[in-house]
């Protein structure tokens, strides 16, 4: 009686199944690392916006405070961007015929706010507070990187769950003192940790609690 | 399962029970519990091949809803960006809506410039921050698609201008006759400003006349203390300082405007004392109502018995001219019991009769409280805050129309081509008037037969003014910019009065300017940041007159045909408001509908059952309608239940129920006489009583005084660890004992979490979404029976079964002992809950949520994720303000302090039913009612450790009939 499987059947075996385990496993880390990309994530790309607003310029070069054009950033769930009056107390003066700033003096004329796309986007049911993120400690740059060198403004971080639960499960070496809150090349000590600490311990930081679903979902 | 089917072989009168089918074992009722999960009941059993498919490709793409890019999307800021108003951060205003012409004073929350919330003004003397289920829903009602969006005239849209042109014509004929035939139709109000505008246009006219369009009887009351006292008066109630109540078929706790102000006295009352109940309801009503279903002792009789049972009541009290006859054992049993304790509370007593009730009982009531002292003490008496004082009637207008008198009639919103007796026909009338112009937040029944239809501010949108019950006015002031092209009522009127594109504020403040004189900017301000101005009428000395003779009752034969309100859509005004078409009625638990109400054993004389049709016949008018048993109704009464059968109200609303308008008499509106005939057909009424059924007993306990404290909970034991507690733990109180069934807590839940309303073929399936309900039991027999309502949320079970449960781990547990729901894993297997004991969990078996460009959008809660199709939901406990409490308070650096997460039921409960709070803190208000000797846990020996629990309802000693 002739053999049903062949010499080489075991080995085909163990290697259809090798393959099989490998494209499952290549699959899964493919979609993963699409989903994580750059692409996906949306960081590193520059939305065109009506006016090609540098802050590399007004937060960088004219070290103009975060909080003079996003002023509900410490007592609002919005950080907010500036109406366009905010931008004409200084362009009513100096570039007034700028080109560049024509949709500027141009909303203002109209009373229609200028379109701008939003670069820092979380969402829709992401119940995000920038209010209690200031008075905890966290700095501005820990989410939106080095603003101040961005020529155009573009997403620094993947906003993605993982990247808020490392800081809600750790929170002490992300957080920094008051005073260097919107300061953009603050770095920590040394030792971070113990320095976290102390602020943490300051600000009462509710540890264990901030992992649970409805501080950001509900 | 074998002990229960056993169970039901050999069926034990059951100690509590949700309909008459559970009391007679209808075979109807056992199918519908039978099926485990009554939403699925519909379905063809699915073969178990397909069920794993359909498992399968559930999981497959439950996966794949997370590969979506998020896009980039505009972010547009302010131009000029309003002081102090941070994006995205909720403003309050204080404001007003209105009820029958009376302001209901409320806290508007707006987000970006839409209200969405609306609370109670916690400051006004009337309501404490209380409210009730339809101030809850006006903020629906602002956003109804369906209102009239601007002018027209004969349906085609015309602008102010044309509207304004037309006026200044009309006016030039007005003025040449001195408003000979100028009509004027409009709805009681206490709007000072009004009613100095509506002056105002007859000093110009002097000869125009105002008629009153009153279908929720608000004027009914005038009549009833004109025969009683001999002048129109507003009564009030202070029943916290009662000791006693005794209601003459007055539904005293129930749905208008005094609800709130009643429930608090009531419950306030009720509180007084720690080991009895502090204060004694008795109640003689023909048809169910929240007072008796609350009443210690409650006495079933016909509505025409009434003013007998108050003259035997005032026998029994010894007043001069009253005489006891030809009442039954039990009748006499109790009055006496009711007029012992009178005679021990005396001025501690009240004895009230309903507006809507007969002028005889009116009056042996009024010389009763005299009699008892109670008169000034617990039943005080203002001049009528409601105008124009000298308005002819409806009938009067009708009759005068007819008869060619009216050449120009202006209707003020109101609607009596829909709401008037249909006896008047005032449809017909109308069309011999020549020139007709309608104003109304609706382009409704009666804007329709018009030649000029108007479209009318709503009182959020407008700048107005108004009295509370008690005359405390407050000031309307906008929450929103009219989206729509309408003028609000003052506007129209100014128009009226011959100005031309009048400002919106600009009558308002010339009202007020007047009375603050010099202090006006300072006290205008004042005004409107608190909400109300200080200062409620003065109260009169009311004498009733001995001499009057007795009013003659209606006695010829057939049966008590009684009208009354609708509980959640009123005399007609909120039927599109989906919102309080979804909301239970209290005691029916029915939605989307009306019902002729029979009482059991009418029913099984007349062979009827639930949703069979019947024809109701009063003066040769007849109106058909399904019959609903209700268990305790007076067996010779029947009711009616106004505000259904509108055509032109909106596709909410239109074509719901029967219209008992057709069939009510002009003169005694209330009560007649009447014949009901069973026709053929029946309908499926949308009741949820037998929805979301727990299977247990004793759901509802009581104590009495002889035994004020229920068994201490005993300590249940679980194969699973204890969850560790962080500082706070969230837990909330009920008290049964409060509870009146109202129904604000469950509007102001779907107000707050953004509820969807699912619709009538939904309901009637099972599948309403609401978070909480209101469960209501009966107990004893159907003719007699005694009500419980028992308000049942998600009970944030400690040892939740829905979370050992759920395959996808989207139901869990929170560190403060919040079960959570996490919508984006849900993939819809709706295991928690079947799991779940307390039938709390909904399921959105379609996509509820209105269209993207629909205005309801605008009044969800921005702090609430909207859910889709295909996810399970329930009761947070209102997390997102207990997120915002944490916020503030994380903010300052502190911890949370009691009393500063409120959730959004126990907010608007007018009687302080729910209390919430952390029950770890020994201190708090809820830790305290937790020690009680009534606090009890919802099937305990479950071992679900539920968070909520609840307080025992007192038991009253006496007997009495139910």
């Amino acid at each position: 009686m002739a053999q049903i499987f062949s010499p080489a059947a075991d080995t085909w075996l163990r290697m259809s199944l090798l393959a099989a385990l490998s494209i499952l496993a290549g699959g899964t880390v493919g979609i993963v690392g699409f989903a994580r990309s750059s692409y996906m994530t949306s960081t590193e790309f520059r939305p065109p916006q009506p006016v090609p607003f540098s802050h590399r310029h007004h937060a960088g070069e004219l070290g103009i405070d975060c909080r003079y054009c996003h002023s509900g950033v410490e007592t609002s769930r919005r950080a907010g961007l500036p109406p366009t009056e905010t931008c004409m107390t200084c362009h009513s003066q100096i570039w007034t015929n700028a080109s560049m700033l024509e949709p500027v003096r141009q909303s203002l004329a109209d009373h229609q706010p200028i379109p701008w796309t939003r670069v820092a986007k979380l969402p829709d049911y992401v119940f995000f507070r920038h209010d209690v993120h200031i008075a905890k400690g966290v700095g501005c740059e820990s989410c939106h990187g080095r603003i101040d060198q961005m020529a155009l403004t573009y997403r620094a971080e993947a906003f993605t769950m993982e990247f808020c639960l490392e800081c809600h499960r750790d929170p002490t070496p992300n957080l920094r003192p008051q005073d260097h809150i919107t300061d953009m090349a603050w770095k920590p000590a040394a030792d971070a940790r113990s320095e976290g600490e102390a602020t943490a311990a300051h600000e009462g930081i509710r540890f264990g609690e901030l992992t649970h679903c409805y501080v950001c979902h509900r | 399962m074998t002990s229960r089917s056993s169970q039901r072989m050999n069926p034990p009168a059951p100690r509590q029970w949700s309909s008459v089918e559970e009391l007679f074992d209808d075979p109807a009722f056992q199918a519908w519990i039978d099926a485990e999960y009554p939403a699925a009941a519909e379905f063809a059993p699915t073969a178990r091949r397909q069920f794993l498919k359909l498992m399968g490709a559930s999981f497959a793409l439950a996966g794949l809803t997370g590969c979506e890019k998020s896009p980039f999307v505009a972010a547009l800021p302010y131009v000029n960006q309003p002081e102090r108003d941070a994006i995205g951060e909720p403003r309050s205003y204080a404001t007003a809506v209105l009820l029958d012409g009376y302001a209901q004073p409320v806290i508007a929350t707006t987000y970006s410039g839409r209200p969405t919330k609306l609370d109670g003004n916690p400051e006004h003397p009337v309501t404490r921050g209380r409210s009730d289920a339809f101030m809850q829903a006006a903020v629906l009602g602002l956003y109804d698609p369906d209102r009239a969006q601007g002018p027209a005239r004969h349906g085609e849209p015309v602008t102010w201008k044309d509207v304004g042109a037309a006026i200044s014509l009309l006016r030039t004929t007005w003025g040449s006759d001195q408003g000979d035939g100028l009509r004027m139709l409009l709805g009681p109000t206490s709007s000072p400003t009004l009613l100095r505008q509506l002056d105002a246009l007859r000093s110009q006219f002097p000869k125009m006349r105002i008629h009153l369009d009153a279908p929720a009887g608000t004027t009914a009351r005038a009549a009833l203390t004109t025969a009683a006292y001999g002048q129109a008066l507003d009564l009030h109630y202070v029943l916290d300082a009662c000791d006693v109540v005794v209601s003459f078929d007055d539904d005293v706790l129930g749905p208008g405007p005094d609800q709130v102000r009643n429930a608090r006295g009531w419950a306030a009352s009720r509180r007084r004392a720690a080991d009895r109940p502090g204060i004694a309801l008795y109640a003689v009503e023909s048809v169910p109502s929240a007072t008796g279903a609350v009443a210690g002792e409650r006495l079933i009789a016909d509505a025409s018995r009434m003013a007998r049972l108050a003259e035997a009541f005032a026998s029994a009290l010894d007043i001069a001219g009253a005489e006891a006859w030809d009442l039954t054992s039990t009748e006499q049993g109790w009055i006496e019991s009711a007029a012992k304790a009178c005679r021990a509370a005396l001025e501690r007593t009240l004895v009230t009769s309903s507006a809507c009730g007969d002028p005889a009982t009116a009056v042996w009531v009024a010389r009763i409280n005299d009699a008892l002292k109670g008169a000034g003490h617990t039943l005080k008496a203002t001049r009528p805050v409601m105008g124009p004082a000298d308005a002819g009637t409806l009938a009067e207008l009708a009759h005068d129309m007819r008869a060619g008198k009216v050449r120009s009639l202006i209707i003020l919103d109101c609607n009596p081509a829909y709401a008037a007796p249909g006896v008047l026909g005032f449809a017909d009338a109308l069309k011999q008037v020549s020139s007709r112009l309608h104003i109304g937040l609706q382009r409704d029944e009666t804007g329709e037969l018009c030649e000029w239809q108007l479209a009318l501010a709503h009182s959020l949108e407008s700048w107005s003014d108004a009295r509370a019950v008690d005359s405390t006015a407050s000031i309307l002031q906008p929450t929103i910019t009219p989206f729509y092209d309408v003028r609000n009522v003052h506007q129209f009127m100014a128009m009226l009065l011959g100005e031309i594109d009048p400002a919106p504020d600009a009558a308002v403040r010339a009202t007020w300017q007047s009375a603050f004189g010099n202090d006006f900017g300072a006290r205008w301000r004042a005004a409107l940041h608190d909400g109300f101005i200080e200062g409620a009428a003065p109260f009169v000395d009311a004498t009733p007159s001995t001499t009057t003779n007795m009013p003659a009752s209606n006695t010829s034969e057939g049966l008590d045909v009684v009208f009354r309100l609708d509980p959640t859509v009123w005399d007609g005004r909120f039927a599109n408001i989906g919102w309080l078409q979804e909301l239970p009625k209290p005691l029916t638990t029915l939605t989307w509908g009306n019902v002729v109400s029979v009482s059991p054993a009418f029913a099984k004389r007349m062979g009827i059952s639930n949703g069979d049709h019947v024809e109701v016949e009063i003066d040769e008018r007849k109106v058909v309608g399904p019959a609903w048993i209700m268990p305790g109704q007076a067996d010779n009464t029947i009711a009616l239940y106004l505000g259904y059968g509108r055509r032109r109200v909106g596709r909410v609303g239109d074509g719901l129920g029967y219209n008992a308008y057709s069939v009510q008499p002009a003169d005694h509106p209330w009560i007649a006489k009447g014949r009901l005939r069973k026709v053929g057909g029946n309908e499926t009424l949308a009741v949820t009583q037998l929805h979301h059924r727990m299977e247990g007993f004793d759901l509802v306990r009581e104590v009495s005084a002889d035994q004020p404290a229920l068994p201490q909970p005993k300590p249940q034991e679980s194969f699973y660890p204890s969850w560790p507690s962080s500082k706070n733990a969230w837990g909330m109180v009920i008290d049964l004992d409060s509870c009146i069934g109202c129904n604000a807590c469950v509007a102001a839940c779907t107000a707050e979490n953004n509820v969807p309303v699912v619709g009538k073929d939904q309901v009637t399936v099972g599948r309403e979404m609401h978070w909480l309900r209101i469960a209501r039991y009966y107990s004893g027999e159907a003719e007699t029976p005694r009500s419980f309502f028992q308000p049942v949320p998600c009970m944030h079970c400690e040892q939740a079964p829905c979370e050992m449960g759920c395959p996808v781990h989207a139901t869990t547990h929170s560190p403060e002992g919040v079960n959570q729901m996490v919508y984006n894993r849900c993939i819809g297997t709706r295991t928690c809950s079947s799991y779940c004991p307390y039938k709390v969990r909904r399921f959105n078996f379609y996509d509820y949520r209105a269209a993207p460009e629909a205005p309801e959008q605008a009044a969800q809660n921005p702090d609430v994720t909207v859910r889709s199709r295909g996810v399970m939901e329930k009761c947070t406990y209102c997390t997102q303000r207990i997120e915002a409490a944490h916020a503030a308070a994380d903010k300052e650096n502190r911890a949370l302090r009691d009393g500063e997460v409120v959730t959004a039921c126990q907010a608007a409960c007018p009687t302080k039913a729910i209390v919430f709070g952390d029950i770890n803190d020994p201190d708090s208000e809820v830790s305290r009612l937790r020690r009680d000797g009534r606090h009890y846990a919802l099937l305990e020996d479950l071992g679900t450790r539920p968070r909520t629990t609840y307080l025992a309802r007192w038991r009253d000693n006496g007997g009495g009939q139910g």
